[in-house]
């Protein structure tokens, strides 16, 4: 009786916080049209940071430790994708179009030091 | 369209991709957490559904251009 009780409970747990998982997904419109999730993603951008950040401090505050400033987290900012994208590829095609000349300049510099130390 | 207006609709595209990636993976997460028994398909089965609703979203976005969104306002 007490098990299948407990089982009963165990279910009724597991389904509310999938129901609830569902349910924020369906709210927040996270899998509906691009502008709604580009607008979660910048709601989260702005929410997040602050939360974490409380969330440390009062760790601290409660154990007395001391956190170590950590580095800024990343923007995940996509306004200049296509700007970023075409600089790297720029960037890539440069550095192939130099790396035999490259490659030729090293080696000689290589070769010269390795002939240095030989004698 | 515009090159600037084809830039944001990339930038939307990724910002999209990123977000229905990272809610399918974690809906795959829940589910697989509280009724798969900690089973790896739940995962790549959601990752998979947030990729294709983000590609189709993009797609549609980038094939109808000229398309206008409209309200229906009722008669009064």
């Amino acid at each position: 009786m007490v098990a299948r009780v407990w089982s009963l409970m165990r279910f009724l747990i597991k389904g509310s916080v999938a129901g609830g998982a569902v349910y924020l997904v369906y709210d927040q419109e996270l899998l509906g049209p691009s502008d709604k999730s580009e607008a979660a993603l910048r709601k989260a951008e702005e929410v997040v940071p602050p939360a974490m950040y409380q969330f440390s401090q009062y760790v601290c505050q409660q154990t007395g430790l001391e956190m170590p400033q950590l580095p800024a987290p990343p923007k995940i900012n996509f306004p200049n994708f296509r700007e970023s994208w075409n600089s790297g590829i720029i960037s890539v095609m440069a550095a192939l179009s130099v790396a035999p000349s490259k490659a030729r300049e090293y080696s000689k510099e290589g070769w010269d030091y390795v002939k240095e130390h030989s004698k | 369209m515009s090159e600037s207006e084809f830039g944001k609709k990339w930038d939307r595209c990724m910002a999209d991709a990123v977000v229905k990636l990272a809610t399918g993976f974690g809906l795959g997460v829940v589910f697989s957490l509280t009724f798969f028994k900690r089973r790896m398909w739940p995962l790549a089965f959601g990752s998979g559904v947030g990729l294709g609703m983000a590609y189709s979203n993009c797609q549609h976005d980038f094939q109808a251009p000229y398309l206008l969104h409209g309200k229906y306002v009722k008669e009064q």
